[in-house]
């Protein structure tokens, strides 16, 4: 009796519409990635005329062409770039989430604006004053060019979605903290920084993924093969008349892979952490 | 950084000059800036080749080299010329872009290097004009390119049609094509430029070509710029073979990667494109003998230039500022020499402009069909993207995406195009 | 920590992200801001000074109103779609009607479209979209809705609103993870004492969720905002504005008159507005947001 009522709720009517619906949603999530990959294994032509079938013959060739390419100093250089910019605008984000959310002082509300600004423009907007100042600094072509804007830019979203985590924290525990004379540093990493783990950990994803995409500066503000990131070297797989759209596609595989492996490995993490995070 | 390399750089020239060159060699290191915008790896083992031999060859010289494609190319070069960082030797289009940088001051005035003994029969004079201005050479042609029209033998001949002479032989071969199922031509102006091939053609043989040059350069009187009925009547032509059902269904949603993939498969009769795109159509689908291409037909009563082609050689700029013009000069007698042209045109696939460096050794017949038409031509029109002043070509090319969608009429677009020209006329640019 | 050094605390320990924002992204701010006043072709060493001519033109150039127009519908969108329904996915991810594993499972099959590179995005919708053969019009045909079928990205009705609709395919799920962040934030304790009150789910996700994640909702809601402002990649990549430039926006109006059409002082102008754009609507949403505090 209490097994058949279990099974009525478990398939009860509004239940069976919403994962229906996920599920239609995910197929249409996840088809372009089984796309993806099955056109890397296509011959060029094959990929515009037979777009949807599988491929004929298995063109494992185009991986190997990709690599020969030498995409290996490539990834280095892409993962050097990414893990210390995402470090830096982690640190640097959630501290100034923390003083900006949590610690009461004059001129906050001026300052989280000053922040909020940084967001608003396009990057491609500040490409000839900033080729200029990056000169200035001498960190034209080097790892820096790429690294400081990265971190300058990322920086307003860290601070407001972590902040806006913090936000959530009752305002008891910094009042306990500081009475217990704690400095302020020593709050925000013993207390505040464990605690929004999830934003943080969310963010280092989001912001991770965009460093490792992102093309316009690492074009523009870096001249040395040497230095190229993985998203540039797969860009010039083909100009405008003649790509080699099979080989291109398996480049960007090889570019996805990372991303979306360590979003799988870190993503249970963040979300999961939050369970229970914080208590009323 | 800058005013060390000027210094050991006036030194090193100065001494070039006057010491004989074993004892030039005991100079510091002259360091050549070079931006291309051939980053595939085809291309850039062709050049790497290049940089190290001539490395090898002149131990004090030193090439640093950077390429980046095609599209971003156009945003970095602005980068860096702003700032100031200008490389020694430099890629560019011909015609109106090259243009751009000889009036900014930024390009050297190469003529009368150009006279020395080493570059004579280097090039046809048709390849060096459109890097001359105002009587004066700037560029270096790399290689050279046309539009014609590449077909497919087998359906040609299941339908029993032979690649058109002239105009009404053109709409003539499309009907047939359109009777027995087949899409005449494959066309997609996603990205507008390639409507650029049929118009500026157009316009090349319907227009007088004088009134077409003083036109392009603005340099007819505001009342009579861009008036006339030649252009109309391109517009119309090209629309014509819209509504008459002779171009696959929404050019504009079709990018050109899409349209080649389809003629490769067999699918329409014909295409427009560069001789540069002719050998990697030969999918296993159309097969290797399977293309065959002819040159875009003249108009029968077109009162412009029948014979002149659509194509455009492309090069180098040397830097107007550089510090070492012999060194960029000499380098670049290297890279455009006969042997390096035949090996260029054999690794990429692109025609050399060297004269004697496109064979039957590293090019197909019909690019060599296409290379022999560039020769012949009476003049090169160049593409029209790259010859007018940027604004008026985006309003060209805009009005021709609303050809292909229905929602402007040829009059119309011309009205836009005269507009704009007007506009860039009277600020003076 | 006394007096004096415990007050200059937060202003030391944020010098320097002041001092990295400051030079990085204000002062091309301040350069554009100075851009704008010229007429410059960057490749020429002259700039000319033109006062507010630039802006003058703007404000006359018919493109500039459509592609703002362009960006309102892209932000409407935005806000309704990824925002709203990011918010209701995120709860229904959360809620008692999926089994963890599978909500687990959902939530990451969601996420990826925001992790694949631009470039894959562009040619795998713009071949979706391929009125002769994409799977889009074969879709419509075959579920009967065959006189829908159109040239999406080449006819300039469908134009914009088809890239418009890539985007929100793109970013939906990830707003909806960073959601579910927030709503994990939510104690259990009030979800249960409101079920034993008799509250359904519906109501329980207005009254509970919903004020619940407000700052959340307000960064997102913020951000959306600024990306549909300053939307450019997605654009420039499946249409280049185009055709006939009805999907152009700011952003890739702005990029064209600099890097194009060699215009960098227009260009400048253009995203001065922009950025004039962007901070009247974020002061809004603070103001918004301080309002219900």
């Amino acid at each position: 009796m209490m097994r058949m009522a279990h099974w009525r709720r478990a398939f009860s009517p509004g239940r069976v519409v919403v994962l229906a619906l996920l599920t239609l949603l995910t197929l249409f999530t996840l088809y372009p990635l089984v796309w993806l990959v099955l056109s890397s294994l296509k011959t060029p032509y094959e990929m515009f005329d037979s777009a949807w079938r599988l491929p004929e013959v298995w063109q494992w060739g185009n991986y190997r062409t990709a690599w020969a390419f030498g995409l290996g100093h490539y990834i280095v250089n892409s993962v050097i770039v990414t893990s210390v910019s995402v470090t830096l605008i982690l640190l640097a984000g959630a501290l100034t989430a923390f003083l900006l959310t949590v610690v009461p002082f004059r001129g906050k509300a001026l300052i989280t604006l000053f922040i909020m600004g940084g967001m608003v423009l396009p990057p491609e907007v500040s490409l000839f004053p900033l080729f200029r100042i990056l000169n200035m600094f001498g960190l034209y072509n080097t790892y820096g060019a790429m690294i400081v804007p990265y971190v300058a830019f990322g920086l307003p979203f860290a601070v407001f979605f972590i902040g806006a985590y913090m936000a959530m924290v009752p305002h008891d525990f910094y009042e306990a903290a500081t009475l217990d004379g704690a400095g302020l540093l020593r709050c925000f990493w013993s207390i505040y920084l464990p605690v929004s783990l999830p934003a943080v950990a969310a963010v280092g994803v989001i912001q991770g993924m965009r460093v490792w995409n992102e093309f316009q500066f690492a074009l523009t503000f870096i001249e040395s093969d040497s230095l190229r990131t993985l998203t540039i070297g797969i860009s010039t797989f083909g100009d405008a008349l003649r790509v080699d759209w099979a080989v291109l596609m398996a480049g960007l595989v090889i570019s996805v892979a990372p991303v979306l492996a360590a979003f799988l490995a870190t993503q249970r993490h963040f979300v999961g952490m939050a369970q229970g995070g914080v208590k009323g | 950084m800058r005013r060390r390399d000027f210094a050991t750089g006036a030194l090193a020239a100065a001494s070039a000059a006057v010491l004989p060159r074993g004892a030039a060699q005991a100079q510091e290191k002259v360091t050549l800036s070079f931006l291309h915008k051939w980053p595939e790896p085809t291309y850039m083992a062709f050049f790497q080749k290049v940089v190290q031999e001539y490395e090898a060859a002149h131990p004090d010289i030193s090439i640093k080299m950077d390429a980046v494609a095609d599209d971003p190319y156009k945003a970095k070069i602005r980068v860096v010329m702003a700032s100031g960082n200008i490389p020694d030797i430099y890629f560019s289009w011909s015609g109106e872009y090259a243009h751009q940088f000889v009036r900014a001051g930024r390009a050297l005035d190469i003529t009368a290097a150009l006279q020395a003994p080493e570059w004579q029969g280097r090039w046809s004079a048709a390849m060096l004009e459109p890097f001359r201005f105002d009587g004066k050479l700037y560029g270096v042609p790399m290689n050279q390119s046309a539009a014609v029209f590449a077909y497919n033998r087998a359906i040609f001949a299941r339908v029993g049609v032979t690649p058109p002479q002239n105009w009404s032989e053109l709409l003539a071969v499309c009907e047939k094509l359109k009777a027995a199922g087949v899409t005449p031509i494959a066309l997609g102006t996603q990205a507008p430029w390639t409507a650029a091939h049929y118009i500026g053609d157009l316009n090349a043989k319907l227009v007088p070509a004088a009134t077409r040059a003083a036109d392009y350069t603005l340099a007819a009187p505001e009342d009579k710029l861009f008036t006339d009925p030649g252009y109309t009547e391109a517009l119309t032509r090209f629309q014509e073979l819209l509504t008459k059902g002779y171009f696959n269904r929404s050019p504009n949603a079709m990018t050109m990667a899409m349209v080649r993939g389809s003629f490769a498969s067999g699918r329409e009769g014909m295409i427009l494109t560069e001789i540069v795109t002719l050998d990697p159509m030969r999918s296993a689908k159309i097969g290797t003998d399977g293309l065959g291409m002819f040159p875009i037909p003249p108009i029968e009563d077109g009162r412009g230039d029948q014979k002149a082609v659509t194509g455009a050689p492309d090069g180098f700029l040397i830097s107007s500022a550089t510090q070492h013009p012999k060194q960029a000069l000499d380098f670049l007698n290297v890279l455009t020499s006969r042997a390096n042209g035949a090996l260029y045109t054999k690794q990429t696939g692109r025609p050399s402009a060297t004269i004697g460096a496109v064979t039957t050794d590293n090019a197909s017949a019909e690019v060599l069909q296409g290379v022999a038409l560039l020769q012949g031509a009476s003049a090169m029109s160049l593409w029209l993207d790259t010859v007018i002043e940027n604004r008026i070509a985006a309003v060209y090319l805009a009005g021709a995406q609303a050809l292909m969608g229905g929602t402007a009429t040829p009059a119309q677009v011309m009205e836009n195009v005269r507009k704009t020209a007007l506009e860039v006329k009277r600020e003076g640019v | 920590m006394t007096g004096w050094r415990a007050r200059m605390a937060p202003y030391a320990l944020l010098a320097p992200m002041l001092a990295l924002v400051a030079v990085f992204v204000y002062l091309p701010i301040l350069a554009n801001i100075r851009f704008s006043f010229y007429r410059w072709s960057s490749l020429s060493p002259t700039w000319v000074f033109v006062g507010l001519a630039n802006y003058r033109r703007l404000f006359a150039d018919p493109l500039f109103w459509s592609s703002l127009g362009n960006n309102a519908i892209y932000a409407v969108a935005s806000l309704a779609v990824q925002v709203a329904c990011g918010l209701v996915l995120a709860a229904v991810l959360e809620s008692t009607l999926l089994p963890r594993r599978l909500s687990g499972c959902f939530r990451v099959a969601l996420f990826i479209p925001s992790v694949l590179p631009i470039t894959a995005i562009g040619l795998l919708w713009q071949l979706l979209y391929q009125p002769a053969f994409g799977l889009v019009n074969a879709a419509l045909e075959t579920v009967g809705l065959g006189q829908f079928v159109h040239a999406w990205l080449g006819e300039e009705s469908t134009a914009l609103l088809s890239v418009v609709a890539v985007s929100q395919w793109q970013w939906t799920g990830y707003i909806a993870v960073l959601f579910v962040v927030a709503i994990r934030g939510i104690p259990r304790e009030l979800y249960e004492s409101a079920e034993i009150d008799g509250a359904g789910l519906i109501r329980q996700f207005f009254s509970i969720t919903v004020p619940s994640v407000r700052q959340t909702t307000f960064v997102l809601v913020m951000i959306t905002i600024f990306g549909a402002v300053k939307v450019f990649d997605i654009v420039w990549i499946m249409t280049g504005g185009g055709p006939n430039n009805a999907s152009q926006t700011l952003g890739t109006y702005m990029y064209r008159s600099a890097f194009q059409t060699d215009a960098v002082g227009y260009g400048a102008t253009i995203a001065v507005l922009m950025f004039a754009l962007s901070s009247v609507f974020g002061l809004l949403n603070l103001w918004l947001q301080r309002r219900g505090e």
